[in-house]
């Protein structure tokens, strides 16, 4: 994962953030949704598995972790989901339609890789 | 290698980009239970005893054939009662001795003749 | 103690709610086995005071009081209000409470606009996430296999089964809901409409169009 940095500038003096508060992409970041394949639950389809996108949004405030969610965990494990756009052509090796189509999916943060 | 790995790696619910039939349009107004079981759903989710997230899991967790053939309120039911058994809220024994006096409601189907 | 036609053997004021009042309960079938499993487990979680009677009651006349009628109604507003359709499209969830459309979970909106370069198409392939609060509850076509599965690999065969075409050279761009953000679709206002009033302009908005497997037009005309 990419270290942990601020993107955005120089935080106030004397301001520090804490572990996952600032999100680590932002919009224009060349990302690839990574290929691990969890059981028992997740959020990413199968088919995007490995796929290379774009961010083009984060999505605020920070949520927890919906695989964690999904056994019960209400709180905690909060990291940043993003927006992110993949061209149809990326998805599907004998995509049927207009060159120009894409899909848009909220990936949370620990799936996605900076490329 | 395993002949089964796919069925833990690719869950039920997981069919983006899977060959489909056409789209039926058919639509069916929702059963009053049905309405009370989404209505359940959100109450269950905004106490956080169950939450959205725990019941689509609970629904996968119901494996390909259930997700198959149970509809979909059939499935959010079934799969309340398995996460409630988990968290300790609900027995087995308890819900199959309610649900027989909820059923002993309603009259006892006549004999056929 | 009151009893019905079918033997309720509960006083009349009990607790557990009831969505067709006594007289009707004669001619109600006997419930399916899943409709006694949800009876139950609402009546023990009740019983056990996890949440009252009343929550639930509550949350049905929420749910039937979402209804396209309430997209179709942001839509119409962000035609004619280019500041409010500004705020809407920064803010979905934003721009539906300054409507008092409130949202009684969560979730985040997105609100998608479809423009002459791109037409927008929302589906959740792993389950049925829907913008209930604004739309209501979807379509069943929404939540089975064949919308879920294709229309994220061939959404221009998918929107042609709904009878809309749209050309090579516009972007169709399908939103695959996750998460915690739900969308919804603000399709392009009809030609022909620049004298219509708000409310004439909400009846062409149906719930499919603010999905996107169709465009808003003067001839559909009836919310759903």
């Amino acid at each position: 994962m990419a270290s942990e940095t601020l993107q955005d500038g120089v935080p106030m003096a004397g301001i520090v953030f804490a572990f996952g508060e600032q999100p680590i992409f932002r919009p224009g970041d060349a990302v690839r949704i990574l290929t691990r394949t969890p059981v028992g639950h997740y959020r990413v389809p199968t088919y995007l598995r490995g796929k290379r996108g774009t961010v083009e949004r984060v999505i605020e405030p920070a949520g927890v972790d919906n695989e964690q969610e999904a056994y019960g965990r209400n709180a905690g494990a909060k990291r940043h989901y993003y927006r992110i756009a993949i061209p149809m052509t990326e998805i599907w090796q004998d995509y049927a339609g207009s060159s120009r189509d894409g899909l848009r999916i909220e990936v949370f943060e620990t799936w996605l890789e900076r490329i | 290698m395993s002949e089964t790995e796919h069925l833990l790696k690719r869950l039920p619910n997981d069919i983006g980009g899977l060959p489909a039939a056409p789209i039926d349009r058919t639509e069916h107004d929702l059963e009053p239970w049905e309405k009370r079981c989404h209505a359940l759903a959100d109450v269950l989710d905004f106490h956080k005893i169950v939450n959205t997230e725990e019941k689509r899991r609970g629904v996968e967790a119901l494996g390909a054939e259930m997700v198959g053939k149970l509809t979909y309120y059939e499935r959010w039911v079934a799969a309340f009662a398995n996460i409630l058994f988990q968290k300790g809220i609900l027995t087995p024994e308890e819900l199959a001795r309610k649900m027989d006096k909820v059923e002993a409601r309603w009259p006892a189907e006549p004999a056929r003749p | 103690m009151s009893q019905g036609a079918s033997g309720h053997d509960h006083p009349h004021d009990h607790d557990h709610p009831h969505d067709h009042p006594h007289a009707e309960i004669a001619q109600a079938e006997r419930p399916g086995y899943y409709d006694i499993m949800e009876t139950a487990v609402r009546e023990l979680l009740i019983e056990k005071k996890y949440f009252g009677a009343d929550e639930i009651r509550r949350q049905i006349e929420v749910l039937d009081s979402r209804t396209p009628a309430l997209g179709a109604k942001v839509v119409a507003r962000a035609w004619q209000d280019p500041a409010f359709k500004a705020r809407l499209l920064e803010n979905g969830r934003k721009g539906c409470e300054e409507l008092g459309i409130s949202f009684y979970d969560d979730t985040h909106l997105i609100v998608l606009e479809n423009t002459d370069t791109v037409h927008n198409l929302i589906v959740c392939t792993l389950c049925s996430c829907y913008p209930r609060p604004v739309l209501g509850l979807p379509p069943d076509w929404y939540k089975l296999k064949p919308f879920r599965a294709r229309a994220v690999s061939e959404p221009r065969a998918v929107l042609a089964e709904f009878g809309t075409i749209i050309p090579d050279d516009v972007e169709i761009r399908v939103s695959d809901s996750t998460a915690m953000v739900r969308y919804l679709v603000l399709p392009k206002r009809p030609d022909g409409t620049q004298d219509f009033s708000e409310e004439q302009l909400a009846a062409l908005v149906t719930r499919d169009a603010m999905i996107g497997v169709v465009p808003a037009s003067i001839q559909t005309g009836s919310v759903q």
